[in-house]
C-alpha cells in the first residue's frame, strides 16, 4: 500500500497535509466527530427553544406582568457581528486547506477579538437584565437566563478552541491533525453562530 | 475458514506484534486505547452493576414475597426500586451493549484495528465508570435516589423531596450522558469511516446496523434527559421554576422532556439485542439472514419511529384526545418494522438447518419473550386499556419481558456465542443448556403472572400489600421464580468463568460464524488482523476465496501496514480506501479527564459552583495536554 495517499510521514509535514486534505474524498474522521458533537448541541438548543415556547403557552402573559419585553437593537447588533465571524472562519478553513498559515492565524485572531467582544456585551446585557427580573422570579426568568447562559457558553468555548487553535497552529503549523482542526473550527462556529440567531429570535419573540 | 499464518507472512505478523503490543499491568489497563481491552472493562463493569440491580430485584420480590412484608422500610424500598431502575438501564444494559459488545466486536466485525476515536473511547469508559461510583455513592449513604427511574416532578421536587437523593440522580444522569454521547459519536465514525476496503454500506453487516441506528437514536434522545436533568438541578439547586405550575413551570414539562428521552431509550436498548440475534441466528442455522435490506431498514426505522411515541407514557395526565390518537397510531406503526424482524428471524430459522447450541437457545427465549413483550405492548397502545392499566403491574409485566427477556436474553446468548473469540476457551455446552432453561423458566414464572396482578389492580411501587386481595399466592410464585432466575444467572457466570480456565480451546472459529471476528485469533490479537481483509458480501467468513487471498495477501505483505498503529479510512457509502490513519497507541489523559469531570459533578452535588469551575479549568488544560500530544484525526 506504499502508494496509498495519507501515510502517516505524510500527514505530519504541513505540505503533504494540504495534499492528503485535497485528494481525500470523504470528510475525515475529525470532521465527522465534529458534525456528529454538534448535531448532539443543537438538540439540546432545540430542546430548550422547544421549553421556552411550552412554557409560554402554559400562560395568560408572556413575559410575566411587570418584565419589560427586550430591546431589540443591542442583542440583534451583538449577534450580527457575531455572525459576521463565519466569514473569518471559513476563510481560515479555506486558508487551512491550502496551506496559508499565515491567513489562518490572522483570520482566527480577527474571528476571536469579535467573538470575545461580543461575549462581553452579552454578559453586560445579561447583567442589566438581572437587574430588572431575576431566574428565580418566575418560569420566564429561568428558561430566558439558562438558554442565554448555555448560548454564552458555548461562545465562551468556541472562544478557547479560537486560543487553541491559534497557539498550536503557530506553534506546529498546518499539520494534517491541526487542519482538520482548524476545519472542524470553522463547522463549530458556522453551527454556533446559526444557532445564535434562534436563540436571539426566541429572546426577542415576546417583542417581535 | 480461518486465517493461516504462513511462514512467509509470519515476519510480518512479528512486526505487528512488536508495534502493537500494549502495556503490561494496570498502567496498562488504565492507559489502553485498545477497543477490545475497553470492551472487557466496560463488561466487567456492567456485569458488576448487573450483580448490585440483581440484588436489588431479590430485594424487592423478597419484600413482595406476602403480605405486609418487612423486609425493607418503605424509604429504602423506594431507594432499591429507584437504584434498581437506574441501574439496570444506565449502568448495565446501555454499557453492556453498546460499551462491552459494541467496543469489542464492531471494529472487529468491521476490518478495522481500532475504533475511530481510541482515546475518546478510552474516556467514554471511564465517564462511565466514575458516573457508575458517582451514583452509588448515593446508596452507600443511604441518599439514593427515591423517586422511581423516571423521578417525576413534583415528587422529585425540593419541596417533596428535600434531601440530596434527587440530586445525585440528576447530576448523575448527565454525567452518565456524556460517556453514551461520545461512545455514540465514535460508533457512528466508526461505522461510516473505518470499514475494510470494499464493505460498502450494503455489505456492511446487520449488527453494525443495529448498533448504528442505536448510536443515531442516542445521539439525539441523550440531550432531552441531560436538558430535563439540567432544569431540574436549577429548580432545586438555585431555586428556578420550570417545574413549579405556582411561579409559571409546568410538571409536564418533565415527563414531556423525559419520555422524549425515554421511549427512544426503549430501542436503545433493544436494537443492539436485534444486532446480536442477527448475528447468531445465521450462524446457527446455516444459512444467510432472509430480507437482509428489508430488516437492515426496519433496524433503523425501528430507531426513527421510537422518537414519535413518548406520550403513549401519558395517556392519563389530560391530554386532548386528537394528540393521544396520533400516539396511539404512531405506537401501532413501529409494529411494522418490528414485525419485519420477527419474521426475518424465524423465516431464517425455519428455512435453515437450525442447530439448538446454548446462543440459540437464548435467541429462541428471546423471539418467545419479544412476542409476549410486544403484544401486551399493543395492548397499551390502546388508550382506554393503558388507561386502566397504567401504573399497576401489567406494565411491570410488559416491560421487563421487553427489557430482561428480549434485550437481556440476547445478551446472555451473545456472552455465550462470542465467549470463545473473547477467550479463546469453549463453554460447557450441557451447563449453558441448564442455565438457558433455568433463565427461561424463571424469567417466565417471575414476570408473566404481573400481567393477571396488574389486571387485578395491584399498584406498582407499593411496598407491600394487605392479605385478601388475592395478591398473595402470585406474588410468592413470582418471587421464587426470581431466585431461579437469578440461579440461572449464576450458573451462566459460573460456566464462563470455569471455562475460562478449564475450557478446551476453541479455535479461531467454532460456530462456523460469517462475520469478519472469526478469521481473526481467539482472542484476537492488539491489531486485530495481520493483513486488512478482502470483503466483497456481507457474510465475509462465508467466502473462503477472501480468505485464502488475505493469506497470500499476508505473504506479500500487502495491506499488512506493519509502520505504526495504522488502519485504513475508507470512503463513507462504498468504503474506497481514501487515506491510511495512524491510530494513538495508549493514553493517560482520558482516565485525567474523566477523574476531573467526576470533580466537576461531585462539586456541583455540593452546591460549590466556584470549585466545579476551578475543575472545568483543569479538565481545560488537560486537553491541552491531549491535543499536544494528538495524532491525525
Amino acid at each position: 500500500m506504499s502508494a496509498v495517499p495519507g501515510q502517516p510521514i505524510e500527514r505530519d509535514s504541513p505540505a503533504g497535509a494540504v495534499r492528503l486534505a485535497h485528494r481525500r474524498r470523504a470528510q475525515p474522521n475529525g470532521w465527522w466527530g465534529m458534525a456528529l458533537f454538534l448535531c448532539s448541541e443543537v438538540t439540546i438548543f432545540g430542546t430548550m427553544i422547544a421549553t421556552y415556547f411550552y412554557l409560554e403557552f402554559g400562560v395568560h402573559h408572556w413575559p410575566p406582568r411587570g418584565i419589560a419585553a427586550e430591546k431589540v437593537a443591542a442583542p440583534a447588533i451583538a449577534t450580527g457581528a457575531l455572525v459576521a465571524t463565519s466569514v473569518l472562519v471559513w476563510f481560515a478553513a479555506r486558508a487551512a486547506r491550502a496551506g496559508a498559515r499565515g491567513i489562518v492565524l490572522w483570520s482566527v485572531g480577527l474571528a476571536f477579538v469579535v467573538q470575545a467582544a461580543y461575549l462581553g456585551v452579552q454578559v453586560a446585557l445579561m447583567s442589566h437584565d438581572l437587574e430588572h427580573f431575576s431566574p428565580r422570579g418566575t418560569a420566564y426568568g429561568s428558561i430566558y437566563y439558562t438558554l442565554l447562559g448555555t448560548h454564552h457558553a458555548h461562545v465562551l468555548v468556541g472562544c478557547l478552541l479560537d486560543l487553541t487553535v491559534l497557539w498550536f497552529v503557530a506553534r506546529k503549523g498546518l499539520t494534517n491533525y491541526w487542519l482538520t482542526a482548524t476545519r472542524n473550527l470553522a463547522l463549530y462556529w458556522y453551527v454556533i453562530n446559526t444557532l445564535a440567531v434562534l436563540v436571539l429570535l426566541t429572546q426577542l419573540s415576546p417583542s417581535l | 475458514m480461518a486465517t493461516v499464518i504462513n511462514p512467509r507472512g509470519q515476519q510480518y505478523v512479528d512486526l505487528l506484534d512488536r508495534v502493537w503490543g500494549e502495556r503490561r499491568g494496570l498502567v496498562g489497563w488504565l492507559t489502553t486505547t485498545d477497543h477490545k481491552r475497553i470492551g472487557i472493562m466496560y463488561f466487567f463493569t456492567a456485569l458488576a452493576f448487573f450483580g448490585a440491580g440483581g440484588v436489588e430485584a431479590l430485594l424487592i420480590r423478597t419484600q413482595l414475597f406476602g403480605p405486609h412484608g418487612h423486609v425493607l422500610s418503605p424509604a429504602a424500598y423506594d431507594q432499591v426500586f429507584t437504584m434498581h431502575g437506574i441501574t439496570m438501564i444506565f449502568l448495565f444494559v446501555i454499557p453492556m451493549t453498546t460499551g462491552a459488545f459494541g467496543n469489542y466486536l464492531l471494529p472487529l466485525m468491521i476490518g478495522a484495528r481500532d475504533m475511530a476515536f481510541p482515546r475518546m473511547n478510552a474516556l467514554s469508559y471511564w465517564i462511565y465508570l466514575a458516573s457508575g461510583i458517582f451514583i452509588y455513592i448515593a446508596l452507600a449513604q443511604g441518599h439514593a435516589p427515591n423517586a422511581g427511574w423516571f423521578d417525576y416532578v413534583p415528587l422529585a421536587s425540593k419541596t417533596y423531596n428535600p434531601s440530596i437523593n434527587i440530586d445525585f440522580y440528576g447530576w448523575g444522569l448527565i454525567f452518565n450522558g456524556i460517556s453514551s454521547t461520545a461512545a455514540s459519536i465514535n460508533f457512528i465514525v466508526t461505522i461510516f469511516k473505518l470499514r475494510a476496503p470494499g464493505m460498502s454500506l450494503n455489505r456492511m453487516p446487520l449488527f453494525c446496523y443495529a448498533f448504528l441506528a442505536v448510536s443515531f437514536a442516542l445521539l439525539f434522545a441523550l440531550p432531552s434527559l441531560s436538558v430535563a436533568c439540567l432544569f431540574l438541578e436549577l429548580d432545586r439547586q438555585l431555586g428556578f421554576h420550570f417545574y413549579d405550575a405556582s411561579h409559571g413551570g409546568n410538571p409536564l414539562l418533565w415527563q414531556n422532556l423525559f419520555w422524549i428521552f425515554g421511549h427512544p431509550e426503549v430501542y436503545i436498548i433493544i436494537l443492539p439485542a436485534f444486532g446480536i440475534a442477527t448475528s447468531i441466528i445465521p450462524a446457527f442455522s446455516h444459512r444467510k439472514m432472509v430480507f437482509f435490506p428489508l430488516v437492515a431498514l426496519a433496524e433503523i426505522l425501528v430507531a426513527f419511529l421510537g422518537f414519535g411515541v413518548w406520550v403513549h407514557h401519558m395517556f392519563t395526565v389530560g391530554y386532548a384526545t386528537v394528540t393521544t390518537i396520533y400516539f396511539a397510531a404512531a405506537s401501532l406503526i413501529i409494529v411494522i418494522p418490528s414485525a419485519i424482524q420477527l419474521f426475518a428471524w424465524i423465516t431464517t430459522i425455519m428455512t435453515g438447518t437450525p442447530q439448538f447450541k446454548t446462543p440459540m437457545l437464548f435467541i429462541i427465549g428471546f423471539i418467545v419473550f419479544f412476542i409476549i413483550g410486544g403484544l401486551s405492548g399493543v395492548t397499551l397502545a390502546a388508550i382506554p386499556f393503558d388507561q386502566q392499566v397504567h401504573d399497576s403491574y401489567y406494565v411491570i409485566a410488559h416491560f421487563h419481558f421487553v427489557i430482561f427477556g428480549a434485550a437481556v436474553f440476547p445478551i446472555l446468548g451473545g456472552m455465550y456465542f462470542w465467549f470463545p473469540k473473547v477467550t479463546g476457551k469453549l463453554y460447557h455446552e450441557g451447563v449453558g443448556k441448564l442455565s438457558f432453561w433455568a433463565t427461561f423458566v424463571g424469567t417466565l414464572v417471575t414476570f408473566f403472572p404481573m400481567h393477571i396482578l396488574g389486571l387485578m389492580g395491584m399498584v406498582r411501587r407499593n411496598y407491600t400489600y394487605p392479605p385478601g386481595l388475592g395478591f398473595s399466592t402470585l406474588n410468592a410464585l413470582e418471587t421464587v421464580a426470581a431466585y431461579v432466575l437469578a440461579a440461572g444467572l449464576l450458573m451462566i457466570v459460573l460456566n464462563l468463568a470455569i471455562s475460562y480456565f478449564k475450557g478446551p480451546a476453541a479455535g479461531n472459529d467454532p460456530f462456523e460464524g460469517d462475520t469478519l471476528e472469526w478469521s481473526t485469533g481467539s482472542p484476537p490479537p492488539p491489531y486485530n488482523y495481520a493483513v486488512i481483509p478482502t470483503v466483497t458480501s456481507p457474510y465475509p467468513m462465508w467466502d473462503k476465496q477472501d480468505r485464502e487471498l488475505d493469506n497470500k495477501r499476508l505473504e506479500r505483505g500487502e495491506g499488512v501496514l506493519a509502520l505504526g498503529h495504522r488502519t485504513p479510512g475508507t470512503t463513507v457509502q462504498d468504503a474506497r480506501l481514501d487515506e491510511i490513519l495512524n491510530m494513538p497507541p495508549h493514553s493517560i489523559w482520558p482516565p485525567v479527564t474523566a477523574l476531573g469531570l467526576a470533580g466537576i459533578f461531585a462539586m456541583l452535588l455540593l452546591g460549590h459552583l466556584f470549585i466545579a469551575a476551578g475543575f472545568a479549568a483543569v479538565i481545560a488544560l488537560t486537553l491541552i495536554g491531549w491535543h499536544h500530544h494528538g495524532v491525525q484525526p
